[in-house]
């Protein structure tokens, strides 16, 4: 028994150094946040307790209620867009074909490279007059667009730019996951004479749902949190404000208006956003995942 | 693998150490070796590029011209990085002995007391310091009747013209417009010219300005006699955006986009196309010069104050009487410079030392003739260095000029968000292109539902 306990003291010793990391970084400023957005604080001054009076102010702010759904949009865009290039280019990437290593490194450049050298170069790319997106539509004579300055584009254009960035973090992880489907179900199926969509239908799908299922989650709480390409890309939250998403509406109010207690509550609104999507997921997506 | 991995990680660690010995051998002497056992003034500022040069050369000069402070210059980058780094400092208690800064946060900073009040540092001075002040300068860091902060870079906006350009479509390239009207003319005229004359560049415009461009909309509210924020019978503050000025100064804009005769762009996209040759006039700050200047290389430019609004009787809030006249108005930009309270008499007499050398008559002249930001006082304004300056460079005088009919922008903690959402209905009004009333009237609504709130 004292040996049991003196294994399990050796264990937390291990986990010493992750565990103060966590407390220190993750969940006290998440209580603190959630303390201070209960106040109004300029940062310099004295905090002042002002109930729910950041909340209701919140609600009342149209320009939440936009940001808000800017974020939907750009979540409910992205995510399925980038698992379905990703799930695509995974398909492709296992296939035993020569450089195979020079085309995965190639797709995981992006995701290495900081988002904000991506983002100045996205610049350049959409830029209306100069931009190379412009000069490749002119090519198959569509019009040119002022793709970052219009209240139409500018969103879609972030979504694109924003795909084309993270889809090598999810090809990677798909690969992981469909190079796990054991050869012989394969095998077994093609005798049965099963074609490569029935093959992808029943085998591959299926087998690959708790992939599936992880890239979803992660992706959806990543684009809840979106926020440097928007920073970079579209400042003041883009034309007619198309491009304000939550993140970047509470860095405003906390960085430029200095609002911390309104920043914060913002903040917490979003977490709890986050945190219902995840227990949806949880509670509901996983019932469909099919461990093997 | 795993040997090429080693290999590489040595080769960094080899790379960066020689970096660090490099480093360490070619720096010259430490700051605290600079000081000398003078007392250090921390000054945190944003002036980047040809204006940083400029500062540096005047810290420089100010270190070596007494024994008993020494200046550590820093720049922080923008205006904004500044603020944030000014605030941060100030929760961590390390904040700076000067900072430049906007009027919005020297408020909060009287309101928490940490930065010291500059009327109890002049009134030691024999010299009457407040009375050479230029009024609008003095009256823009003052608050509650008490000077807080020092004018230190005041700029105001003119207008940069193309006087080869002007000469070719036959108009005076010896002055720029004079009136909103004229200007107008003269943008059709360009732009019909280049249109119409065979093997010219047809997408020349008259004008060039920048999106929601919020203050713009303000100088040409001024410009039609209009009012920004006000006190309203009530007591309760309003804005004058729904007035007739406001939308006159809308409509102004919008007309001459409608027309085809004026282009609007991102950021400093105006300016890149004046210097290109793309356009005829640009209103920008003064202070645009001293960027724009090395890059213009292929024609004559000329500066002229920002053309005004020319009173037509029944019209607008301007007095019928003077029908006929040209009334102007500029907005100044720019910041100040704050004094912190850090608990330390010998840094607080050493900041104010420094800040009245920099703003002194013959410094405060060259820094205005090297930079083209406002002097601070009027013996600088009068001085012989200002007037041979002009002389040598008439593109300088137009800020001089327009230094009589100055104002500034309302100081309310509100501001930056007023600004903000002014600045979308602006981006609407030039997108959509519907009446600028329409604007107008929803912008006066969003505007005084928080002006209601806020406090002067």
């Amino acid at each position: 028994m004292a040996n049991k306990r003196n294994k399990d003291w050796g264990a937390y010793l291990y986990l010493m150094p992750v565990l103060v990391i966590l407390l220190a970084f993750h969940v006290l400023p998440i209580f603190y946040s959630l303390a201070v957005s209960f106040y109004e604080w300029d940062l310099i001054g004295q905090p002042e307790y002002v109930g729910t009076g950041n909340y209701s102010r919140l609600f009342d702010d149209p320009l939440f209620y936009k940001s808000l759904w800017n974020t939907i949009y750009y979540a409910a865009v992205s995510v399925p867009l980038s698992i379905f290039l990703s799930l695509i280019i995974a398909m492709l990437l296992n296939n035993p074909i020569s450089a195979i290593g020079l085309y995965r490194t190639v797709y995981f450049i992006p995701v290495i490279t900081s988002i904000n050298a991506v983002a100045i170069i996205w610049n350049f790319i959409y830029h209306p007059d100069f931009g190379l997106l412009n000069k490749i539509l002119d090519i198959f004579s569509i019009d040119p667009r002022a793709w970052l300055q219009d209240p139409t584009w500018a969103m879609p254009a972030i979504i694109f730019m924003s795909v084309w960035k993270g889809l090598g973090y999810n090809v990677i992880i798909f690969l992981t996951g469909l190079q796990n489907i054991p050869r012989h179900l394969y095998e077994a199926a093609r005798i049965d004479g099963a074609n490569r969509w029935h093959q992808f239908r029943h085998i591959t799908w299926p087998l690959l749902s708790p992939t599936t299922f992880f890239i979803f989650t992660i992706s959806t709480i990543g684009s809840f949190q979106v926020f440097s390409q928007v920073y970079m890309m579209t400042p003041r939250g883009g034309p007619l404000k198309s491009t304000m998403v939550v993140v970047y509406y509470l860095y405003r109010k906390a960085f430029e208006q200095f609002e911390f207690g309104y920043a914060l509550a913002a903040a917490f609104v979003l977490f709890m956003i986050i945190f219902a999507c995840t227990l949806f997921n949880k509670l509901y997506l996983e019932k469909k995942v099919h461990y093997s | 693998m795993r040997n090429f991995l080693i290999a590489t990680l040595i080769c960094w660690v080899v790379v960066v150490g020689l970096i660090i010995q490099h480093d360490r051998e070619t720096s010259g002497p430490t700051e605290t070796d600079k000081a000398g056992g003078k007392t250090q003034i921390v000054f945190w500022h944003a002036m980047g590029g040809p204006l940083g040069i400029v500062m540096e050369d005047l810290v420089t000069r100010y270190n070596n011209s007494q024994a008993n402070y020494y200046v550590k210059s820093v720049n922080m980058g923008s205006y904004d990085t500044l603020a944030k780094k000014v605030l941060a400092s100030l929760v961590a208690n390390e904040a700076p002995d000067i900072s430049q800064n906007y009027e919005t946060l020297t408020k909060k900073f009287i309101k928490h007391h940490k930065i010291v009040c500059l009327d109890d540092l002049i009134a030691s001075e024999p010299e009457d310091i407040k009375a050479d002040i230029v009024p609008v300068l003095l009256e823009n860091n003052t608050f509650d009747g008490k000077l807080y902060s020092f004018p230190f870079n005041k700029s105001v906006p003119v207008l940069y013209y193309n006087k080869n350009m002007f000469a070719k479509v036959g108009l005076d390239p010896a002055r720029g417009p004079e009136s909103l009207d004229e200007m107008f003319e003269y943008c059709r005229k360009i732009t019909k010219y280049h249109q119409e004359t065979p093997g010219e560049d047809k997408s020349v415009y008259g004008y060039g300005c920048s999106k929601a461009n919020v203050w713009s909309f303000l100088n040409r509210i001024l410009q039609h006699g209009g009012k920004i924020v006000y006190d309203g019978p009530d007591g309760v503050m309003k804005s004058g955006f729904a007035e007739p000025a406001a939308i006159k100064s809308l409509e102004f804009l919008q007309n001459m986009l409608r027309e085809g005769v004026a282009r609007e762009g991102q950021g400093f996209d105006h300016q890149n196309d004046f210097i290109a040759g793309k356009v005829a006039m640009i209103e920008s700050s003064i202070v645009s010069k001293v960027f724009m200047e090395a890059d213009i290389k292929d024609f004559d430019y000329g500066i002229a104050p920002l053309p005004g609004y020319k009173i037509k009787s029944g019209e607008g809030n301007l007095p019928e009487t003077k029908e006929g006249e040209i009334n102007r108005g500029v907005i100044l930009s720019g910041s100040n410079i704050n004094i912190f309270n850090n608990g330390d008499e010998k840094k607080v007499a050493g900041a104010w030392d420094f800040v009245k050398w920099f703003t002194s008559t013959d410094i405060g002249a060259e820094w205005s003739v090297r930079t083209t930001y406002l002097p601070v006082r009027k013996s600088s304004v009068n001085s012989d260095i200002v007037k041979k300056a002009l002389e040598q460079d008439p593109n300088l005088e137009a800020p001089f000029v327009q230094l009589d009919y100055c104002d500034f922008e309302p100081r309310l903690s509100v501001w930056f968000e007023i600004r903000d959402l002014m600045a979308d209905h602006l981006e609407r009004a030039t997108i959509d292109m519907g009446p600028a009333e329409t604007y107008c009237t929803q912008m006066a609504k969003d505007v005084d539902a928080i002006l209601k709130h806020a406090t002067r």
